[in-house]
């Protein structure tokens, strides 16, 4: 309908419904953007003021902002509900599993990406495999089984090796940035008598600098949001718990009745740091889209 | 730089990450492609018995009937994210104000943890007291509060919540795809006089092909997969309506504490693991083939 009206529109006066057809797109535009956005947000910003309220008023109260701001929710659920300590073993567990896995899985990715070594189809397809083959929860027996033997079962390296040996999306994603990085700079490098190694070091992992910040980011969201596999580890161990499966346990409460207000407040602090540690790799994403994937 | 050293040098930085990728990715398969012909319970000695695990598979409605949930469940997500998120990318990625925050506000979600999420959820969409349901309440678009985690709407508030946390996601390895589509090709086409839509068309889709295709590839093996936020959420319930074969799978072997069977079940889980992974190969395979005809018709 808009449509036609434009058409027979444009024999009066071109100029002036090309600019009217172009505002009414751009506002629509708009309204659909904004829309998505708070989509995005309205849980957050629902948990953010929940949090805030009392028992009572979350439970029957029919405004968004609280009537009376209980900020001791924060403080009870810190303290009593031990989410100092599950913040602490999150924080673990993301940081050496990011490490590890840019580690690992950047050798790996130069490797394949620079050397036609014996055996390197048959290790590809092993990896691809373990991206798309996923007998789901099967894993977490003899995975813990293993731990056990390596006694590793009542600490959180078990959890953390396990996420680092899950590397293969991280290896993929890097094997795409290697590539993009000339060889002829690995082959100067070579003339100016760098060996593999140090071609590594000096060459693709300066490079690769913003790609990894990418990587960095998938790989420490993966751990953070990682509720299976500490779950299964850490069912008869508290004091080991990270933020989602310490939360989560509140849903079941300790003896009391669901406390509603505090689960959202457990919720808050497990976002928070995410959020901060998300705003400084965004910085890092923004230098990908700057530069390096273009090369 | 050639030769024998140069193969040593590679392999020894292939080697920790295979070594790893064979004990914890690779013999945990071999141990359920053993156990799923074993009676097994965790104690006891196995006991081999052939077939029965699949024979009783395939008369198990209740997994037939998380198979079919999972498939809904995927579905539903991925026809609202794909192409929401892949619109998101191409608006975002071209210049316009305030796009970074636009940006940052839509990958938000992607980085909280789908588990802290699914709690937040359940207490907003809370049937009796959720807040939801009170400010819609409040501001009169309902009369009577709706029952999201009941049997009749749970599927669809898990459905809500995926999409919630994939968009953002998605929108950006979208982005990461168009980045590569050189600039010049629409200058050439703008030159030659094509529109938005004929330039989508043209150059967008055809450009981004490969990509594409990965990411849908991905998309779906990740929703086929994803039981976490259900579990936390429903933990399947009520009356198995939000099951998906994954949670099913994982109750086999860490029984939680509300319905289903309490003991654990080694041998037949494997057995499901393995048709469950049958299950998603068998749809990766089918999409492969067909969106390489897709391309081929390109």
């Amino acid at each position: 309908m808009s449509t036609l009206q434009a058409d027979t529109k444009i024999t009066s006066s071109p100029a002036s419904t090309i600019k009217s057809k172009a505002l009414l797109s751009r506002v629509l535009l708009w309204i659909f953007l904004l829309l998505v956005a708070g989509f995005a947000l309205f849980p957050i910003i629902l948990a953010f003021f929940g949090s805030l309220k009392s028992n009572l008023e979350l439970t029957t109260g029919t405004t968004l902002l609280p009537k009376e701001w209980k900020f001791e929710n924060f403080t009870q659920a810190w303290t009593s509900a031990n989410f100092a300590r599950f913040t602490w073993n999150s924080m673990f567990i993301s940081t050496f599993t990011t490490i590890g896995t840019l580690l690992i899985g950047t050798m790996a990715a130069y490797a394949v990406a620079r050397v036609d070594f014996y055996g390197k189809r048959v290790y590809v397809v092993i990896q691809s495999c373990t991206l798309f083959i996923s007998i789901g929860a099967v894993v977490l027996r003899p995975q813990f089984d293993l731990m056990v033997a390596l006694n590793l079962q009542k600490s959180l390296w078990g959890v953390i090796i396990i996420l680092i040996s899950a590397h293969a999306t991280a290896f993929f994603m890097l094997i795409g940035f290697v590539r993009a990085i000339p060889k002829e700079l690995d082959e100067a490098a070579f003339i100016d008598g760098c060996n593999f190694y140090s071609v590594y070091f000096r060459v693709i992992l300066p490079l690769l600098t913003p790609a990894l910040g990418v990587t960095a980011l998938w790989t420490f969201r993966g751990a953070w949001n990682e509720y299976i596999l500490p779950l299964v580890f850490t069912m008869t161990q508290p004091a080991l718990q990270t933020l989602t499966v310490g939360l989560a346990g509140l849903k079941y409460g300790v003896g009391d009745a669901a406390q509603p207000q505090l689960m959202l407040a457990g919720a808050c602090l497990s976002m928070l740091p995410m959020i901060i540690v998300y705003i400084f790799a965004n910085k890092s994403f923004m230098q990908m889209t700057a530069g390096s994937v273009k090369g | 730089m050639n030769g024998t050293k140069r193969q040593i040098n590679a392999w020894t930085f292939v080697a920790p990450s295979l070594i790893l990728t064979l004990i914890f990715g690779v013999y945990p398969v071999f141990w359920a492609l053993k156990y799923m012909f074993y009676d097994y319970q965790g104690f006891g000695t196995p006991l081999f018995i052939g077939l029965d695990n699949f024979e009783r598979l395939f008369r198990d409605k209740d997994f037939w009937h998380s198979v079919v949930n999972t498939f809904i469940y995927a579905g539903g997500k991925l026809i609202i994210t794909i192409p929401l998120s892949f619109i998101l990318a191409v608006v975002l990625n071209r210049a316009l104000k305030g796009r970074q925050l636009l940006r940052a506000i839509y990958f938000m979600p992607t980085v909280i943890s789908a588990s802290v999420m699914a709690i937040v959820f359940y207490v907003i969409f809370n049937s009796y007291n959720g807040m939801v349901n009170q400010l819609l309440l409040g501001a009169g678009i309902i009369s009577s509060p709706i029952d999201w985690l009941g049997a009749k709407y749970a599927l669809l508030t898990a459905i809500i919540i995926a999409i919630w946390g994939a968009i953002g996601n998605y929108m950006l390895l979208f982005i990461a795809g168009l980045q590569n589509i050189p600039e010049d090709l629409y200058e050439a086409a703008s030159i030659d006089g094509a529109g938005p839509l004929r330039k989508m068309w043209s150059i967008t889709v055809p450009m981004l092909g490969p990509v594409l295709q990965m990411i849908i590839m991905l998309a779906i093996t990740v929703s086929l997969k994803g039981y976490e936020s259900i579990m936390v959420l429903t933990e399947g319930g009520p009356y198995g309506k939000t099951e998906v074969m994954y949670l099913y799978l994982y109750k086999l072997f860490f029984p939680v504490s509300s319905g289903g069977s309490s003991i654990q079940q080694f041998g037949y889980g494997s057995a499901v693991g393995f048709t469950t992974a049958v299950i998603v190969g068998l749809i990766t395979l089918i999409y492969f083939y067909v969106s390489k005809k897709l391309n081929d018709i390109y």
